[in-house]
């Protein structure tokens, strides 16, 4: 299968590929792999988190729930579905965005903040290298988007909005917005580089 | 929907942004559509990229709290647990539909979900709890009395050894206007509320934890709003469970 060759020969050159790994481990009840995966995982899941559920002990218990779920799960876990990075995030954001979506806390949730932050992805400067490097790639890829694809796409991840309230946000028709997302997340794959 | 318009929500799911009944039925059409599928697995990889670049420092006492909390967990067993055949193939059917009721349920789009216990709220999460119950070694499957006619059909998956069971059905009627299906547990014809069940397009999932010395289930249907103590003789459904 040309698809699973390729897939396999991007985990190995995956530098979060480590974390395929650890979790293997992390399956078997290695505590200390645990804390390893943590280490490595706990900055993106924190600042994902954070950015979809804005109060910050609620962001906490989320993070908490998600990296403990991690730990429970691990064994659920399959190299042929994805990287180790990707289900984390991809739980992560889940977490995020049940928790905002259930509570009262959507309804309170500053609409114009969110456009503004959703324009403007990253202001602050990270500490560490990786961070930043990635911020980098990342911020060069979102430029090559359209205004109006970036913008789409960034309300719905970092702002965990669904597809319906991005039309709203934006007065756009929802077959639109849909067209945008999927389109804007092909270019920004692409871009990325990601197969 | 026309598949078209379904597959150009891949950008949208892989995001998150699909909910309620939308993302049950785009979920159904991933199971078949394999080029969706790849493009959702690319799509998401690409999302997480996001994520990477969000990164930020965490609090630092969070790393302790985590490290301390997962040694009370306990971990899930992968999914290749060698469990008997019969008995695996049906916790694996079970949760393939449970799941899709799930991931209803969690939409909020009317389910009730009465949690006595447990705090999972997504629909994988609940998924895996129903393969919980039906992996304990006393767990049983019973099909409720006085369903399976035009009302629908209502299951109960019931481990003692968990204190616990499920209730699922894909084809629960609507309560008549007016009125509410109430769920009941009975301990020597006691009965203790365990709130109202609404189906949502026929979906209910259902748990109940804390089943003490509980011996029968039912639903009876109560006016709107739930009833201090059953008014319907015989219930609507009933099922007697095993012995503790």
């Amino acid at each position: 299968m040309g698809d699973r060759a390729r897939r396999l020969r991007s985990a190995r050159t995956d530098p979060a590929n480590d974390a395929g790994e650890l979790m293997q481990r992390v399956a078997r009840g290695d505590e200390a792999a645990f804390a390893q995966l943590y280490d490595l995982l706990i900055g993106p899941v924190f600042g994902l988190v954070r950015r979809i559920v804005r109060d910050p002990a609620q962001s906490e218990e989320v993070v908490q729930e998600v990296m403990v779920e991690l730990w429970r799960s691990a064994a659920k876990y399959s190299p042929e579905r994805g990287s180790a990075t990707t289900w984390a995030m991809t739980l992560a954001h889940r977490r995020a965005v049940d928790r905002v979506r259930s509570a009262q806390a959507a309804a309170d949730r500053d609409d114009v903040v969110g456009r503004r932050d959703a324009n403007r992805p990253f202001d602050e400067v990270a500490e560490q290298v990786t961070t930043r490097l990635e911020q980098e790639q990342v911020r060069r890829c979102l430029n090559s988007l359209t205004d109006l694809q970036r913008e789409s796409v960034l309300l719905a991840y970092y702002g965990g909005r669904t597809y319906r309230e991005v039309g709203e946000l934006l007065n756009t028709p929802l077959g639109t917005i849909k067209t945008r997302l999927r389109d804007g997340l092909i270019r920004l794959r692409d871009c990325l580089g990601v197969a | 929907m026309t598949s078209p318009d379904i597959h150009a929500l891949t950008g949208a799911y892989a995001l998150d942004a699909v909910a309620g009944m939308e993302r049950a039925d785009f979920e159904r059409h991933l199971a078949e559509c394999e080029s969706c599928a790849q493009e959702v697995h690319e799509l998401r990889e690409t999302a997480a990229r996001l994520a990477l670049a969000a990164a930020e420092a965490p609090p630092p006492h969070l790393k302790n709290q985590v490290l301390d909390q997962i040694r009370t967990v306990r971990q899930l067993p992968p999914e290749t647990t060698v469990v008997p055949l019969r008995r695996r193939s049906l916790a694996q059917r079970l949760t393939t539909v449970a799941a899709a009721v799930f991931f209803v349920a969690a939409a909020g789009l009317g389910v009730v979900v009465v949690r006595q216990n447990g705090q999972l709220d997504d629909a994988q999460a609940r998924a895996a709890q129903l393969e919980q119950i039906l992996s304990a070694p006393d767990a049983e499957l019973l099909t409720l009395e006085g369903s399976g006619g035009e009302g629908g059909s209502m299951k109960v998956a019931v481990s003692r050894s968990q204190d616990r069971m499920l209730l699922v059905s894909g084809d629960l009627a609507n309560a008549p206007a007016g009125k509410d299906y109430q769920l009941w547990t009975l301990a020597n014809g006691k009965p203790s509320s365990r709130g109202l069940v609404q189906p949502a397009d026929g979906d209910v999932a259902v748990e109940v934890g804390d089943l003490g010395d509980a011996d029968t289930v039912a639903i009876t249907v109560e006016p709107d709003g739930g009833s201090p103590a059953p008014t319907q003789d015989p219930p609507a459904m009933f099922k007697k469970l095993p012995a503790a």
